[in-house]
């Protein structure tokens, strides 16, 4: 991945709901390639806030097939960037962006014939919609579906642009509203009140089974939801291998029942072999960092992936893992913001 | 100069190379979607050389695996029926999931000793819904089934035929004596209709025939007659399964052996199955437009003049004789059969072929490049 970033003026801002706000960037001619991404990627922001530099990983919302470079933005309570992004930036500002990556993405094949499952729940969306435009745009033969948890009518993001691209389908694309407190009066009606859970993934699949054989199912949400849906459908005998999922939104607190100890960390990092000293309880990306190096990393919260290396020898533990799998775990996969030494001597290769 | 010599339609040798060369390296039709529509449900069908059962899992997914147990061969499953989440040779009771891994081995340490089981699968095959139909594949990469069908697509009907419903009285099987390559050409022939059919598909135009071959398929396409058309909501037989104004018939076969017929008020599938050099099965299955019994007695009744009129024998006798019987299915087989017994005579040969029997020379081509390839 290209970890630099680039100064990308905003072309336009849209309200998408009363918490939402979504950023078209103007791409330079030049940067164009670097700016290519893939259904579902993300790019980094970076944002200078209170004297302090912040960085927020965000999911391209718009395919790839003629779409422009877009983030659509959520606020939280509290929230240091998504409530900047929704309060302050206006079309004409400039923000810096890390160009788009991240292994969570659709690559679409014009000659197959799939189904699709998307289960989505708030921003979640973000990256699925993506997916959808691209499925629709780029393989004719296929199907989506998709169901989209939010909490009512009003807070749902894309309400309006998947009723027109699931009109306009041809029965291609199927919308399922999952609402959690909607009022009886709500419009569209839901399909289902509740949340995205085992039992709605059910009836989901048995209200709309694979009109394709060749399935595939994307999902997107918090922790929570993403833990029960990968569940509900290992329970249905889906091959996990057809499962891909991303986790989004203010993350689970870190794990820091483990104090870790002081080590010497020997870090490979683009051909080169150096050795840093790393404090008690300090990761490891932060110790390459303070050695003047310049590893990849992006949303220091365990969440993207940027950082991502391999374990070659010693122990360490990870704080928060959100960004892998347990097979990738079981490979030695690690995340370097998250990864403190638990043993005196470690050794970490980055992809 | 005809395409295929004599004994591609009579001799053992021929057909085993069709077997093996064609129908073991194609898309092969497993019946009707609804054959497999609950978790657990599964069919087999033999494809050519190969036995392939089709089940649906729980996730409502079909999958598809060679029916042989990978111990010593035994078919694991037969024709029709149902199963859990586990299939089970019936000869030892090995046991596989439905991603087809070898899950259980009654007696294992003692039987097999030092033999590593774990990575023992059932062979998958490929498998899709397409057009209200079943499909396997013998490869299991044999790709997406739209790189043999998407070219002919655009060339069949606009039925919705997820939506018709199969009538089960439609359900026919007939065995013909006759190769399956008389049937199919007999199929594609459109100049036969006009009169072979003079009493019994005279509902359609056969003067404005649009067919043609895209890729290994057949495609065909005529309009109604014009004084049927005029008033086909209340002259067809059953309720329309197409607008009005798009009626007419898609009569298309695909390769190889696969026919539908795809018209105002049906939508049938003419399976032709080889049995031997002389010997083809032929099932015929047929939907129609989902709607109650009383529309169908009514739409029967208004059109009851119409047809009374329309449909006879091709010449005056008993019922029993093909040729009167006033049933097109019937004067078909009875051309068939009669040709292949011609085959057998030393005096045969080849006569001249017309325009409107392109079809056929184009589809001896075909079998011939495959059986060749």
């Amino acid at each position: 991945m290209d970890g630099t970033f680039h100064r990308l003026r905003v072309a336009a801002t849209r309200a998408e709901t009363e918490r939402a706000t979504s950023l078209v960037f103007e791409v330079p001619e030049g940067l164009r390639e670097t700016f290519r991404w893939k259904a579902g990627q993300h790019v980094t922001l970076r944002f200078h806030l209170g004297g302090e530099e912040v960085r927020r990983p965000y999911s391209v919302s718009d395919k790839p097939e003629g779409g422009r470079l877009r983030v659509t933005v959520k606020r939280y309570r509290g929230g240091l960037v998504s409530n900047h992004v929704n309060d302050r930036v206006a079309a004409g500002d400039v923000v810096e962006v890390m160009p788009p990556f991240g292994g969570f993405h659709l690559d679409p094949d014009p000659r197959a014939r799939r189904t699709y499952y998307f289960f989505g729940a708030g921003s979640g969306i973000t990256p699925l919609f993506a997916m959808i435009g691209s499925v629709l745009a780029s393989e004719p033969y296929s199907a989506a579906r998709l169901a989209y948890g939010n909490v009512d009518a009003g807070s749902v993001i894309f309400l309006e642009d998947l009723a027109r691209m699931e009109e306009g389908s041809d029965g291609r694309l199927r919308v399922r509203h999952v609402l959690s407190s909607a009022s009886r009066a709500s419009s569209p009606a839901p399909w289902r009140r509740g949340r995205i859970d085992a039992e709605c993934v059910a009836d989901f699949i048995n209200e709309h089974p694979p009109y394709a054989q060749d399935t595939r199912y994307y999902v997107c949400g918090p922790g929570g939801m993403n833990t029960a849906v990968r569940r509900a459908l290992l329970d249905i005998d889906v091959p996990d291998t057809r499962i891909r999922m991303e986790g989004y939104g203010p993350v689970e607190p870190p794990d820091d029942s483990v104090a870790g100890v002081a080590a010497e960390a020997t870090v490979r990092l683009g051909g080169a072999t150096l050795t840093v000293p790393v404090a008690a309880g300090q990761t490891v990306l932060a110790a390459t960092r303070a050695a003047d190096e310049t590893p990849p990393y992006s949303c220091e919260s365990g969440v993207c992936g940027a950082c991502r290396a391999r374990l070659r020898r010693g122990r360490i533990h990870l704080r928060a893992r959100m960004a892998l799998t347990d097979a990738d775990i079981s490979r030695g996969a690690i995340l370097t913001c998250q990864a403190i030494p638990i043993t005196p001597r470690v050794t970490v290769e980055y992809d | 100069m005809p395409i295929l010599p004599v004994e591609a339609y009579t001799s053992r040798e021929w057909f085993d190379r069709e077997q093996e060369r064609i129908f073991s390296r194609t898309w092969a039709c497993a019946g009707l979607a609804e054959d497999v529509a609950e978790p657990g449900q599964h069919v087999s069908v033999q494809a050519g050389l190969n036995n392939i059962f089709v089940v649906m899992g729980r996730d409502r997914r079909l999958r598809a695996f060679h029916n042989i147990c990978r111990h010593r061969g035994t078919q694991l499953l037969r024709a029709v029926g149902k199963t859990q989440r586990a299939i089970v040779c019936p000869y030892h009771d090995w046991t596989y999931d439905l991603e087809g891994r070898l899950i259980s081995v009654p007696d294992r340490e003692r039987q097999f000793p030092g033999v590593d089981l774990d990575c023992v699968s059932l062979k998958k095959a490929s498998v899709d819904l397409w057009r209200g139909m079943l499909w396997v594949h013998p490869d299991e990469n044999a790709g997406s089934i739209m790189d043999w069908f998407g070219e002919v697509e655009p060339h069949l009907g606009p039925h919705e035929v997820d939506e018709l419903a199969e009538y089960p009285k439609g359900r026919t099987e007939h065995t013909i004596k006759a190769n399956w390559k008389i049937v199919v050409e007999n199929y594609i022939d459109g100049y036969h209709l006009a009169h072979l059919h003079s009493g019994t598909l005279g509902m359609y135009d056969h003067s404005r025939i649009e067919s043609g071959f895209v890729g290994p398929h057949f495609a065909f396409w005529e309009p109604l007659a014009p004084d049927y058309a005029e008033n086909v909501e209340k002259n067809s037989p059953y309720p329309l399964v197409i607008p009005a104004e798009h009626a007419g018939a898609w009569v298309p076969m695909l390769f190889p052996g696969i026919g539908l017929a795809e018209t105002e008020s049906t939508w049938s599938l003419f399976h032709v199955n080889p049995i031997s050099p002389d010997r083809t099965r032929v099932v015929i299955r047929t939907r129609v437009a989902t709607a109650s019994s009383w529309a169908f007695a009514r739409q029967a009744a208004r059109s009851r003049r119409f047809w009374t009129r329309r449909v006879s024998g091709k010449f005056e006798g008993h019922g029993d004789d093909p040729m009167a019987s006033g049933d097109f299915m019937a004067e078909d087989i009875y051309a068939c059969e009669q040709q292949q017994r011609s085959l057998r005579s030393p005096y045969f040969e080849h006569g001249p072929s017309s325009v409107g029997e392109a079809g056929v020379r184009e589809h001896q081509e075909l079998v011939r490049r495959w059986v060749e390839g």
